[in-house]
């Protein structure tokens, strides 16, 4: 624990559980589980320009996030296909371009830490950036729990209150895409899905209003991440993974805890 | 000001190219309750959502109280009771939270409850019956609860104008006839309430003017001269169960009055007369 990278490690992890369980509750509730799922894989192609055009990794990757995003909400509006689809054909096109771009452009973007992760090997510069994204994203959405709560509970009685759906939907989507930005360090375009899924499933399973189902998505989140860290480094197994079974253990918790 | 929703020429096309309604034009005022018929993608729904602001008329225009929709929505003039289809009940709420929600517009940006606030959700609670209820998750409730909260929402909202889409279906009779003495307490206080049912059977005993739509507008006006058996049976067409029974079963002598009873499945609606005049018959509400 003394060690610097160690710290940087725990510091970033955490922030992150925090970042990604918050936004995992809204993905719950509003049905966008595979949207999350969707925008991860989509980045890969802007973070492969990015590097191209020597612009900061996260705006290509924000930018393909949302032209994913923008694509299934148009296409979806604008065919008779069912969105599900629509989704896993873009998301999965998107991802195919990014891995063409990453090996055309050789790139030194290394493809199996952008894939899996690297939270132990996290550099300065990207400690800083990692830190910076999520500590706004997990600040816009702790500020806007309320309205963006509305907002996926009863649209039409935002619409009447005279809210702004649209912009609000659209802040969604730009603080989703950073998430995945700042999680991709450490924990990859893969497993970031984990992050922004279980912690949010959690909080659904074992509370009964908004205020408590995030307290309990960002606490098993954040234990989740802190174990995960540690005994990774004792055991020597790769990080992100034993963050995602930790989680993945408490979701099974929650489930037959409050099945019976 | 009385509050007015005016309808100029309204239509809405989907992208899909599907029409769901076609050039309505109506003034809607306030002091009234309105109940919008019509079956089941009539276009009912959609017209709702215009009125609200949710979709905008892909011809034709929505104002109310003489202004732009979004204007109105802005200054707080409309509140909407969702259907309960529309609704997930696994959402992570309880009742309090739901109507609280209805106090939105009148907090800062943060929404952080005023004691104002908090009187007015106990209020509007306490004006539906569901105070011992308050900290029920919402799947936790009946029909009828369920749509008790969402009407206290609108309460506390206070918008001089309410829309309900289908309040009563789902919904137990006591639910019901709190519901339409609610509704009457606030016409009298001059709000305009717009009643979106296929209930036909309460609707004469409430609803001071009938909407008829099909796509179309196929009638409007007070419930007294509209709400009748031709102009239910050019709006549902076939899609109602009807009874006629004949004047030889229930007249000794030559009378040649019927009774008929039209229906789909909730509460039916009565006609009894020959067929140049008829007469709604005041059906009891009891299951």
């Amino acid at each position: 624990m003394g060690y610097a990278f160690m710290q940087r490690a725990f510091v970033s992890g955490l922030v992150i559980a925090v970042a990604c369980a918050m936004m995992s509750c809204f993905l719950i509730v509003k049905g966008w589980s595979l949207m999350g799922d969707a925008i991860a894989h989509a980045v890969l192609p802007g973070i492969a320009l990015a590097y191209w055009a020597q612009i900061p990794l996260a705006i290509g990757a924000t930018l393909s996030g949302l032209v994913c995003a923008s694509t299934i909400g148009y296409l979806s509006h604008h065919s008779r296909v069912k969105p599900d689809t629509l989704m896993g054909i873009v998301f999965s096109g998107m991802f195919a371009l990014g891995l063409v771009l990453v090996t055309h452009l050789h790139s030194h973007v290394h493809l199996l830490h952008i894939l899996f992760g690297n939270i132990l090997g996290i550099t300065t510069a990207d400690f800083i950036e990692t830190i910076a994204i999520a500590s706004l994203c997990a600040l816009v959405l702790l500020i806007k729990r309320r309205d963006l709560m509305a907002l996926c509970f009863d649209p039409v009685h935002t619409a009447t209150l005279g809210m702004a759906n649209g912009r609000m939907q659209g802040m969604l989507l730009v603080i989703l895409s950073l998430t995945i930005v700042s999680a991709l360090k450490a924990s990859g375009i893969i497993l970031v899905i984990a992050m922004l899924i279980a912690p949010g499933a959690i909080g659904f399973l074992t509370t009964k209003t908004w205020d408590h189902m995030l307290a309990v998505a960002v606490s098993s989140a954040v234990l989740a991440t802190g174990l995960g860290i540690v005994l990774s480094y004792h055991w020597d197994v790769a990080t992100a993974p034993l963050i995602v079974l930790i989680q993945t253990g408490f979701f099974l918790l929650a489930l037959f805890k409050t099945h019976r | 000001m009385t509050p007015r929703i005016h309808l100029d020429a309204v239509g809405v096309t989907y992208p899909n190219g599907h029409m769901a309604i076609d050039c309505i034009s109506a003034t809607l005022t306030g002091g009234h309750i309105c109940g919008l018929i019509g079956m089941n993608g009539s276009g009912k729904s959609t017209l709702f959502k215009c009125m609200m602001g949710f979709l905008t008329p892909t011809t034709g225009h929505v104002t109310i109280n003489g202004g732009a929709v979004a204007q109105a929505l802005k200054h707080n003039q409309v509140a909407y009771v969702p259907q309960a289809d529309d609704i997930d009940w696994d959402f992570p709420i309880i009742v309090d939270d739901v109507v609280m929600m209805g106090r939105y517009a009148h907090m800062g940006p943060l929404r952080i409850p005023s004691a104002q606030d908090r009187a007015i959700v106990t209020e509007a609670l306490d004006r539906v019956g569901m105070t011992a209820y308050r900290d029920r998750q919402i799947g936790a409730l009946s029909g009828g609860q369920k749509k008790r909260v969402f009407v206290a929402r609108a309460l506390a909202q206070g918008a001089p104008i309410i829309l309900l889409d289908e309040p009563f279906t789902g919904v137990d009779t006591t639910t019901e006839s709190t519901l339409i003495d609610l509704f009457q307490t606030l016409r009298q206080s001059g709000h305009l309430i717009v009643v979106s049912t296929h209930n036909l059977g309460s609707i004469p005993a409430f609803c001071d003017t009938v909407m008829l739509i099909n796509q179309r507008l196929l009638a409007y006006g007070e419930t007294t001269e509209t709400f009748t058996r031709a102009n239910l049976e050019k709006a549902f067409g076939g899609m109602l169960r009807h009874h006629q029974i004949a004047p030889t079963t229930i007249h000794r002598d030559s009378d040649q009055r019927s009774v008929t009873v039209l229906t789909d499945d909730e509460r039916a609606v009565v006609f009894y007369g020959d067929d140049d005049n008829w007469d709604l018959v005041e059906t009891p509400n009891s299951d």
